[in-house]
């Protein structure tokens, strides 16, 4: 669904990005790990088209992101870093809004904006002006955009941040909901969520990708010794996995 | 054009969900009325020193649209010089700095959607501030009983002329506004360079020659009185259309290459 090869981006001096190359199936969550400054949410930003790559390739359900930048678009749902909302706007102002770039028919609009705030919990505070709402909330407005248009990829760039525990369940459970018909890549600092919610692990550190399996097979690939007898030594956490890679 | 629609849409419920809109308006009729009532007054004094001193011939030659709308449709075009900046200056640059250009950016839609969808939004709400002041010349066919009246016609012309005018002023204000994420230098700059248009003018008095005629074309105000003078040449509409269509195609660029930055 989604087939990245050899991205690449540099600005000036600083190599963000550093030939990144990897494949997300169809119906697959993919988690997209790494510390702070290693090239995320660059990646991501590649991938939905919001910044051209220096060079490399992303196609998405088989079109080239620079070729075809509006057929890629009109596939996948993205929430940024920051929740792209306008805060002089009510929630459903920005909803309408939002559904009507993203070319959802002016019949079906109501019935979808109605369908993601429900999902995302945002229906509550419907009507009240973004720019008064909780970070969380705001977070969840974010989230419902991405949703619009029931898009068959979903690039979530932090989607928990912000939010409170209970919240971060039912985001969690969303996510989980949403899987088999949706391909989705999440970006998360929180390994847990990556444990509960992810089929598959990328780890990048750098602009490189370091690390990309299953959670098992990375807890197989990075086991401690085996002991005397022939069981396999203590299969360690993702934390470990990720500090062990990260930090080189 | 449904996605420019979308993005016009947008605009007009930001500019009405804040004060910018109202600000507009209110502004624009204030210090508009001002400047009527002012020629208003004036337009009487002449009337009654033509009669005081019984000059008739020169009483025929005073009429609405030299004395009052001609000079009227000057000062509201000054006007539009500090107000365009305050509707342009958050246009772009405003979206960069809260990074909801992203969501532009990853929508299905193309650049140009962006940028036409915005100056339609701001067109509106100029629309609304030059409707809101045609209360001047019905005010003045009301009270006209006896006189020629209003010459409809120039008056029109004259606010068609404003309208571009103001056009002109969005165009190049947005092309600022997709430069920088900072409002505040947005409105700066785009109020300099509508200033510019306007004061350039005085330079043609001092020069000669072919050199006095390219200042003078360069410069704003002769066009605007051309219109307000009902002898539109098409010299005078392929300026304000240079200007629009010069500022709309550089803010796409501006808005592509901030993309490739």
């Amino acid at each position: 669904m989604i087939e990245v090869s050899h991205l690449v981006k540099s600005y000036r001096d600083l190599k963000a990005v550093q030939d990144v190359s990897f494949k997300v199936e169809k119906g697959e969550i993919v988690g997209f790990l790494g510390p702070n400054g290693a090239g995320k949410t660059t990646t991501m930003r590649m991938i939905t088209g919001v910044l051209p790559p220096t060079s490399g390739s992303v196609k998405v359900a088989g079109f080239d992101v620079f070729e075809q930048p509006l057929e890629v678009k009109r596939r996948i749902g993205y929430l940024p870093e920051t929740p792209p909302v306008y805060v002089e706007m009510t929630v459903r102002a920005y909803l309408n809004f939002v559904a009507e770039i993203k070319g959802v028919s002016s019949k079906a609009r109501k019935g979808e904006i109605e369908r993601v705030s429900t999902k995302t919990n945002c229906d509550k505070f419907i009507q009240r002006v973004i720019g008064n709402l909780s970070k969380g909330q705001k977070q969840r407005v974010g989230l419902a955009q991405a949703l619009l248009g029931d898009p068959e990829v979903l690039i979530l760039d932090e989607p928990t941040v912000g939010l409170d525990p209970a919240q971060i369940i039912e985001v969690r459970e969303l996510i989980k909901s949403l899987a088999g018909k949706h391909t989705i890549v999440l970006s998360t600092h929180i390994l847990p969520e990556v444990v509960m919610t992810c089929q598959r692990v990328l780890i990048i550190s750098q602009g490189k990708v370091v690390a990309d399996d299953t959670l098992r097979g990375l807890q197989n690939a990075h086991a401690g010794a085996a002991t005397a007898d022939g069981h396999p030594g203590p299969a360690p956490s993702l934390e470990e996995i990720f500090l062990k890679l990260t930090s080189a | 054009m449904k996605n420019t629609i979308a993005i016009a849409k947008k605009e007009m419920n930001i500019y009405f969900a804040t004060p910018i809109a109202w600000v507009v308006f209110t502004l624009f009729v204030l210090i508009g009325s001002y400047f009527f009532l002012q020629l208003l007054n004036s337009y009487e004094l002449a009337s009654l020193q033509y009669m005081r001193f019984n000059a008739p011939e020169m009483m025929n030659r005073l009429n609405f649209q030299d004395v009052i709308f001609r000079n009227l449709f000057g000062n509201l075009g000054v006007i539009l010089i500090f107000l365009m900046p305050l509707l342009t200056m958050r246009l772009i640059a405003e979206e960069k700095n809260a990074k909801t250009i992203e969501l532009l950016y990853s929508a299905p839609i193309k650049p140009g959607d962006i940028v036409f969808g915005k100056f339609l939004g701001a067109l509106t709400v100029v629309s609304i501030a030059l409707a809101l002041t045609l209360i001047y010349p019905v005010l003045v066919q009301m009270v006209a009983k006896d006189a020629a009246g209003v010459e409809w016609r120039a008056v029109l012309l004259g606010y068609f002329g404003l309208w571009l005018l103001g056009a002109a002023y969005l165009a190049v204000g947005m092309f600022v506004s997709a430069l920088t994420d900072s409002q505040a230098i947005a409105a700066l700059v785009g109020f300099v360079l509508a200033l510019l248009t306007w004061i350039i003018g005085w330079a043609a008095q001092q020069a000669e020659g072919s050199w006095r005629d390219t200042i003078t074309y360069l410069a704003a105000t002769s066009h605007l009185d051309a219109f307000s003078r009902g002898v539109v040449e098409l010299k005078d509409i392929i300026y304000f259309l240079t200007l629009i269509i010069v500022g709309l195609f550089a803010t796409h660029r501006a808005v592509e290459a901030h993309r490739w930055s």
